[in-house]
């Protein structure tokens, strides 16, 4: 008798322990841990690429003259630091033979999709000025604008003739800064 | 002389209870060993299981920890540089590709309009889609010196669907206008090589252009 009910024990035994134990354990911690390894195989993977892609830009941007990355960060700056412009503004200006005034700044909020830029990693804003002055002293300030070393772009001017030669200028320029 | 196999050594018919219970010890016994195989299989899998879980866990604690080392490594503000450089460079590269420069347009209206011929106002905008518009006002001479103005414009390409406008011929014979056109914006791209002449920042006396 013993010998029929111990066998049959024992699958039953059997069946317990692969679906209490081997069964639970397989699927669950150890694809958990399955899981997680591989998880933390690809990380690791990407941090090794990170570190040599960091080691070569790093090479690559001490390939760069500082004086050009100066000039960079100058060309597109950190912040709008209008005031500091207004200043080189009313320099060139007087360097132009122009007189400067109603200097006035206003945000805006299109110029990058015009730019066809990235909306939140630059910012603009619009400044616009008065000026008076000859057309050659508008001429030689233009090109000063022109070849600012921060970016400024000409977005619209209009000039008033006189009969005395000194024209009444209205310029709006745009001026953009890194996020 | 041997008797083949297949004739019975005795005339005594083999009971059939014998037959049966041979059949069933063979099975009794074919379905223990099933039996204890199954079992003995189950318990090398679950011993192999408790101990591949630990292998497991193990490896797991080791990655972590050197996960950990690898991000410790990792400097933030090293990697918002290099995207700060990236973003600059990228999007200077984009701005001055739109960089407006106007001297390229006072530079042709200088060499195409005649010196007969002089704006009284000028207005000059671009729009969100770099369309450049030009709007103004001036006095001719004569309306031949209105009409080679006119010439010149259509003849350039470059200044386009000028329409002169509001045509009015003055007592001394002066003609005044109204002009209204659209700029190419390559006349008014930025070309790094494009320097002002001197001669611009001087005098414009020689220019055909005056305000």
């Amino acid at each position: 008798m013993s010998s029929r009910i111990l066998p049959a024990l024992a699958l039953l035994v059997s069946i317990g322990i692969f679906f209490t134990y081997v069964d639970p354990i397989w699927s669950g911690p150890i694809a958990a841990s399955k899981a997680a390894i591989a998880s933390d195989d690809q990380a690791l993977a990407a941090a090794s690429r990170y570190a040599t892609q960091q080691n070569e830009l790093a090479t690559a941007r001490s390939a760069i003259d500082p004086a050009d990355l100066t000039r960079l960060s100058s060309f597109l700056p950190d912040s709008v630091d209008n005031v500091r412009l207004v200043l080189d503004l009313n320099a060139l200006a007087a360097r132009s033979g122009l007189s400067l005034s109603n200097i006035n700044v206003t945000a805006n909020t299109a110029s990058a999709e015009s730019a066809n830029v990235s909306a939140s990693s630059v910012g603009s804003a619009d400044l616009s000025l008065s000026a008076i002055g000859t057309y050659a002293a508008l001429k030689t300030f233009l090109g000063g604008v022109e070849k600012s070393e921060r970016l400024l772009d000409v977005k619209d001017i209009s000039v008033k003739g006189s009969d005395t030669g000194v024209y009444t200028y209205q310029v709006q320029l745009r001026l953009y800064w890194l996020r | 002389m041997a008797l083949p196999p297949t004739i019975p050594t005795s005339f005594i018919p083999q009971s059939a209870s014998a037959a049966a219970r041979r059949f069933r010890t063979d099975f009794v016994g074919a379905f223990g060993f099933f039996g204890y195989s199954v079992l003995g299989v189950i318990f090398a899998l679950a011993i192999g299981v408790f101990f591949y879980g630990r292998i497991l866990a193990a490896t797991q604690v080791s990655k972590d920890t050197e996960l950990a080392k690898a991000e410790a490594t990792i400097d933030s503000a090293t990697v918002l540089g290099f995207v700060r450089l990236r973003d600059r460079l990228n999007l200077s590269t984009t701005l001055l590709g739109n960089h407006v420069a106007f001297s390229g347009f006072f530079k042709l209206i200088e060499t195409i309009l005649p010196t007969t011929v002089r704006f009284t106002s000028l207005h000059l905008a671009v729009d969100d889609a770099k369309k450049v518009k030009l709007d103004g006002s001036g006095v001719a001479k004569s309306f031949n010196a209105l009409a080679v103005a006119s010439t010149e414009f259509a003849a350039g390409g470059l200044i386009k669907e000028a329409v002169f406008s509001n045509i009015v011929i003055n007592k001394d014979d002066s003609v005044s206008f109204a002009l209204s056109a659209m700029i190419d914006p390559n006349l008014i791209a930025f070309l790094p090589s494009s320097a002002i002449p001197s001669a611009f920042a001087t005098s414009t006396a020689s220019t055909t252009i005056s305000l």
